[in-house]
């Protein structure tokens, strides 16, 4: 590497860092809550709801699996604008990428909470619990802790996923590399400066992921 | 008191019982006995509706219901027949998630609606009755077999229940282990609790039981006091089935 490289490299470093934690962190952290979220409900009305919010749950599981996010991110913020419904690049990742960890996110929720045994439903039940009672007090927790390494992988893909966010113009991680490449003409430094920041992230994730899996394995029933 | 007339339920086209009646007067332990598949666990289930059964009519204390095939029962009466009936199941069944004392803590919080201290003090007298007051911390991974269904056991009578049903508590754990389970059971029956205990031990039933059922096919076969039903059967059938049972 030159001299101008190595300076181009370290330049760069703390820029493209920086649009990580202002950006990337946070739109990751902010989609994977509203996403969970939604993954409950979905998971939950698939499941018990009033058969018509069942197939609502069913097409919207169905849509987003079926489609690439990509093409979804597009629609919402270079498509939705022609019916009048115009939103900054932020929310418009916010919204698609929720969209995609409720998705399937709902599907690991759905596969916890039948994987707990029937005698605990029967416990719960002949204590006199109603079925929410039940889930809330004794279902879900079990299910919470089946689901936290399925979630935990999710949640690493969901940061590298937010690169994807850079074709609709958001300032996080990928797109800051894609501006610098653009006044420096060194796309194979930049881009593999960047992979190798996600690959820090993806790294810390893994092991806050395992860290927080052998918490959880003290706990559960051998 | 428990009373059970003309109780009918099929899985499918399988009939799994077949007609049973039995009334259970207040204080007192009935055994069922019988060879597997005879509908026992069934019975049992249908007791605190875990299974509806089809046809037939199910009074406990004032709640009382009537089958008909299909019909819908109200959610309330369901839920206050559990609440008046404690079961404990033949794999214990515990909370994993909580320990020993949350598990009996939990249904007088959710369902009760007890206030936490007071349920803990219930809680906590419960399991020095079956001998675990020093493990009420304990999450169940953490306690023997035994332990879990004496844990099992305080979780069922927490709500103070006019009745408690055993699927063959013991039949998951070592003799050594079940020998704990059934002294607290026994102990428990010399109080004047009301019990339903499904049963393969001989010896345990005829020291316990006011009242025997021997069912088969779904039917009660042979019924009276231990004695006459070990040492006398009148039925055939009973008499093979026990033959079998005491070699
Ligand atoms: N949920 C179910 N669905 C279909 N068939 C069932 C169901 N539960 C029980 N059965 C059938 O009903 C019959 C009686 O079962 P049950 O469990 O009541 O017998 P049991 O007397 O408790 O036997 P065991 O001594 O083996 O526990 C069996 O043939 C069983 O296969
Ligand atoms: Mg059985």
């Amino acid at each position: 590497m030159s001299d101008r490289q190595i300076q181009i490299v370290t330049d760069s470093f703390w820029p493209l860092l920086k649009a990580g934690v202002l950006y990337t962190i946070p739109l990751s952290l902010i989609t994977f809550a509203l996403g969970l979220l939604l993954a409950i409900v979905t998971a939950l009305a698939r499941m018990y709801a009033w058969a018509p919010l069942r197939w609502v749950a069913g097409f919207y599981v169905w849509i987003i699996r079926g489609t690439p996010l990509l093409v979804q991110l597009f629609i919402i913020f270079f498509g939705l604008p022609m019916v009048g419904l115009t939103l900054d690049a932020y929310p418009s990742a916010i919204i698609g990428f929720s969209l995609s960890v409720g998705a399937y996110g709902s599907e690991i929720v759905r596969a916890a909470i039948v994987s707990i045994q029937k005698g605990q439903w029967e416990a719960a039940y002949s204590l006199g619990m109603t079925r929410v009672q039940a889930l809330r007090r004794i279902i879900l927790p079990q299910a919470a802790r089946v689901s936290v390494p399925p979630l935990g992988n999710s949640f690493i893909g969901l940061v590298k996923d937010t690169s994807l966010a850079a074709v609709i113009t958001f300032a996080e991680m990928f797109r800051r590399a894609q501006q610098i490449v653009a006044t420096t003409y060194e796309p194979l430094l930049l881009y593999c400066e960047v992979a190798v920041i996600y690959l820090l992230f993806s790294t810390v994730l893994s092991v806050l992921q395992n860290v927080s899996e052998r918490y959880l394995e003290r706990y559960s029933a051998s | 008191m428990i009373r059970v007339r003309g109780i009918r339920k099929a899985f499918g086209k399988q009939q799994v019982l077949r007609g049973v009646d039995f009334t259970l007067p207040a204080g007192q332990v009935l055994v069922i006995i019988g060879p597997s598949g005879s509908g026992k666990t069934t019975l049992l289930r249908c007791l605190n509706l875990l299974e509806v059964p089809d046809h037939g009519t199910l009074e406990l204390g004032n709640v009382s219901f009537a089958f008909t095939p299909g019909a819908k029962l109200r959610p309330q009466d369901v839920l206050s027949l559990r609440k008046r009936t404690g079961m404990v199941f033949q794999s214990f069944n515990l909370f994993p998630h909580m320990t020993a004392l949350g598990n009996v803590i939990e249904a007088q919080v959710t369902v009760q609606k007890k206030r936490k201290s007071e349920a803990e003090e219930t809680a906590r007298l419960l399991l020095g009755k079956v001998g675990l007051a020093d493990r009420a911390d304990y999450y169940p991974h953490k306690l023997s077999g035994g332990q879990q269904q004496r844990v099992a056991i305080a979780r069922a009578m927490a709500l103070e229940p006019e009745v408690l049903l055993f699927d063959e508590p013991t039949s998951a754990l070592d003799p050594e282990l079940a020998g704990e389970v059934l002294k607290v059971m026994k102990q428990l029956a010399a109080e004047g609790l009301t019990m339903v205990i499904v049963t393969h031990l001989m010896k345990f039933a005829e020291e316990v039981a006011d009242h025997v059922l021997l069912m088969d096919e779904g039917l009660i076969v042979e019924e009276g006091p231990p004695h006459e039903v070990f040492r006398n059967p009148k039925s055939s059938r009973a008499a093979q089935f026990l033959s079998v049972l005491t070699d």
